[in-house]
């Protein structure tokens, strides 16, 4: 039976090597992947060298900088850069929409930023043509114009009734065809293989690339078997084709945006201005951190003033106004690392509500399997914004112990008074080397791989879903 | 011609809850050719399908050397080799191409010089053995799945309208053909609506109308049927 199965498939092949469709919807598939795995490692890489030269520019910018008073060099700021994850070369996910920089500065909580996709035109977003854009989007459309008249050609040749005489079973011959298929499906991903094999001398673990390519291979698996079904249940070719695309058009463009849509309707979250409205709004109760005088600060004197046994800031053994930029600071951040978390989880909510379409569009389920193991996922992107945020906070803690530490009251009060005031309230340059080399730590390959388990129990459960009803639709042949 | 290779006992099929057979009948012994003649739905082509198991009786039963088609299936792909009214081959391969490929897929491989004597047995222009069948006439078709069904070397042959779209000659081929089969111990079920043809070849005739045998005619001994006589009996029964 096995030998029949190759042989109908050898058939369909050949079929495929003779038409001019055919063999040109194989070779623009080809050529779209192995472009696209080409150009994206490429521009990807060239971006890490990048991102890495630029890390080490702003490293050296920031700690080259002169004597100064330490909190100038808060709100000078430094620039945080994150390297793409290996497999991020495949799939850029939501990097390619948040961006891999972000700009610290004392009393902000910035978003990252650089993103791909906001450095190019409107019109030009086909620039971006990643390998998984390609495999998840327009392979499955290429496998639907090769094979929609898999089943529905023998039916209207006549050939099907032929076959049966000739003691071919249906089920035999939807084996074949879909060999047939899933070799095409297979033939188009080699790219995108070799890709991910090459990531592994970038430094992806074995898991991960397994992962990647097991789930584009189930992903490619559904839609051959999708191609089968729509054209043993057609009774023409133009039925089929018309049925495949349309199929197509919900699977891969209606539905995902279904499912964004019931997110942010089931879990709404507030718009940019109004969060940046309550954000100030909690941030004024805090105080101005940069006025010592300000209301908001004075239970914080009187406990100094208590403390060290003292009448009035200026005996104080350690700079107030330091000691207020300190202060003002922690509980600034606390507020904007409440707003943010509140924002991640709302994010992560919604992103978890459209993941559930993944059980009924197999798209979903390998976008998110695909950034999962990619490590280009929403999470993977908070990870990064929290490992930022606690950079910033340690960075700027650090300039404002300084500024409490190494001068006094009176001196920093008095700094505008002269020339010779300004030297004394001004730390060494030597200082400034209080800047750790940054390297962003993605999930671990086995928080990863979890973390997919969900989208690849939808791949297996569609794939079985889709083979079931192609095997049902059989019996009516 | 004693062995029953082929029979139909009382077969009724409906398509589409339409009455296509009712109550059908009749027997070929081996090495006998049996023609069923009729017009435009008799049912004569219902008849074929159902041998070979593309339809299923609502009653009785259709069986192959004693086996029951619908029982057993796969007494289909074992026996039988099946000429339809349009043929059904692939455009896209070569004579040689579709015979090897139909013939692995029934499990009776041939060598390509097997399949170009074969071709050679049913007079297809040897120009058009390696051409693909895009571009043959129904003819030349025809030819190519005779050839197939020669070299499935099958006891049982079923022939629909065979010489329908043949030019004279190679209908003249063709009848020699059969006729040398059956001498050689091949049962064979044709159906035509072609009475000269039918009476030229079969040893026996059974006129289908409305899907019911209405007549029998057998073929004297070392001659051929009367085909006036069926003919007269094929006209009434087409106009009544």
């Amino acid at each position: 039976m096995s030998n029949i199965v190759l042989a109908i498939a050898r058939d369909e092949w050949r079929y495929w090597r003779r038409s001019s469709l055919a063999q040109t919807v194989l070779v623009i598939a080809l050529t779209l992947a192995i472009a696209s795995v080409w150009v994206t490692h490429s521009s990807i890489s060239q971006s890490a060298e990048q991102r890495q030269h630029m890390q080490s520019a702003a490293e050296h910018t920031f700690t080259d900088q002169p004597d100064r008073h330490p909190h100038r060099m808060v709100h000078y700021g430094h620039y945080l850069f994150r390297s793409p994850p290996p497999l991020g070369t495949l799939d850029p996910g939501v990097d390619a929409f948040t961006g891999n920089a972000i700009f610290l500065e004392g009393h902000r909580h910035n978003s990252a930023t650089f993103a791909d996709q906001k450095q190019s035109s409107g019109l030009t977003w086909l620039s971006k043509l990643t390998p998984a854009f390609v495999m998840q989007i327009l392979t499955p459309l290429l496998l639907i114009v090769l094979g929609f008249g898999v089943m529905t050609r023998e039916r209207e040749a006549g050939t099907l009734d032929f076959l049966k005489v000739q003691g071919v079973s249906p089920s035999v011959l939807l084996a074949g065809k879909g060999v047939a298929l899933a070799g095409a499906g297979i033939l188009v991903l080699v790219p995108l293989v070799v890709g991910a094999v090459m990531t592994l001398l970038n430094g992806a673990a074995l898991l991960m690339v397994v992962s990647f390519i097991a789930s584009y291979l189930l992903y490619l698996a559904i839609w051959c078997g999708v191609v089968l079904l729509v054209s043993t249940l057609a009774t023409s070719n133009s039925t089929s084709f018309s049925g495949l695309i349309a199929v197509w058009i919900l699977l891969c463009l209606v539905l995902p945006r279904v499912a964004s849509n019931t997110a942010s309707v089931m879990v709404a979250s507030p718009g940019k201005l109004e969060t940046d409205f309550a954000v100030l709004q909690q941030m004024r109760q805090i105080g101005d951190g940069h006025n010592a005088s300000d209301p908001a600060f004075k239970a914080l004197e009187r406990s100094l003033l208590a403390e060290y046994n003292v009448d009035s800031v200026e005996d104080l053994p350690v700079n107030f106004r330091g000691v207020v930029a300190q202060y003002s600071e922690a509980e600034q951040t606390k507020v904007l690392n409440e707003f943010a978390a509140q924002q991640m989880r709302q994010q992560t909510s919604q992103a978890d509500i459209a993941r559930q379409f993944g059980w009924l569009s197999p798209m979903i389920a390998i976008q998110n399997a695909s950034m999962k193991l990619a490590g280009t996922d929403l999470e993977n992107y908070h990870r990064f914004l929290r490992e930022a945020e606690k950079v910033r906070f340690d960075f700027v803690q650090s300039l404002n112990t300084l500024q409490a530490e190494a001068m006094t009251t009176a001196q920093d009060t008095n700094r505008y008074r002269s020339a010779e005031a300004n030297r004394a309230a001004t730390v060494s340059a030597d200082n400034w080397q209080i800047l750790n080399n940054f390297h962003f730590t993605p999930l671990s390959p086995q928080q990863r791989f979890s973390g997919s388990l969900l989208a690849f129990v939808q791949l297996c459960f569609v794939l079985a879903m889709v083979l079931g009803f192609t095997l049902l639709a059989g019996r009516r042949i | 011609m004693s062995d029953v290779v082929i029979c139909a006992s009382n077969l009724c099929v409906e398509v589409q809850s339409k009455k296509i057979l009712k109550h059908v009948s009749f027997t070929v012994h081996r090495g006998e050719i049996l023609a069923l003649l009729g017009g435009n739905g008799a049912g004569k082509s219902t008849t074929i399908k159902t041998f070979l198991g593309l339809l299923t009786p609502t009653s009785g039963s259709a069986t192959l050397a004693g086996v029951n088609v619908h029982q057993s299936p796969a007494i289909v792909r074992e026996k039988v080799a099946y000429l339809p009214e349009s043929v059904m081959l692939y455009g896209h391969l070569t004579a040689v191409e579709n015979i090897r490929y139909f013939l692995s897929l029934s499990g009776k491989p041939k060598t390509d010089a097997d399949i170009i004597e074969s071709l050679k047995r049913v007079a297809l222009q040897e120009s058009a053995w390696h051409t693909v069948l895009n571009g043959y006439s129904k003819g030349m078709r025809q030819k190519t799945a005779i050839a197939l069904a020669l070299l499935r070397e099958a006891p049982i042959l079923f022939l629909d309208e065979p010489t329908s779209g043949l030019d004279p000659v190679a209908i003249d081929e063709f009848n020699r053909l059969v006729t040398q089969l059956a001498e050689q111990g091949s049962t064979i079920l044709m159906v035509t609506h072609d009475v000269y043809g039918a009476c030229h070849v079969a040893d026996r005739i059974g006129l289908l109308r409305e899907g019911e045998i209405v007549g029998m005619f057998d073929a004297p001994d070392h001659g051929n049927i009367d085909s006036e006589t069926v003919h007269n009996a094929f006209i009434e029964g087409v106009v009544a």
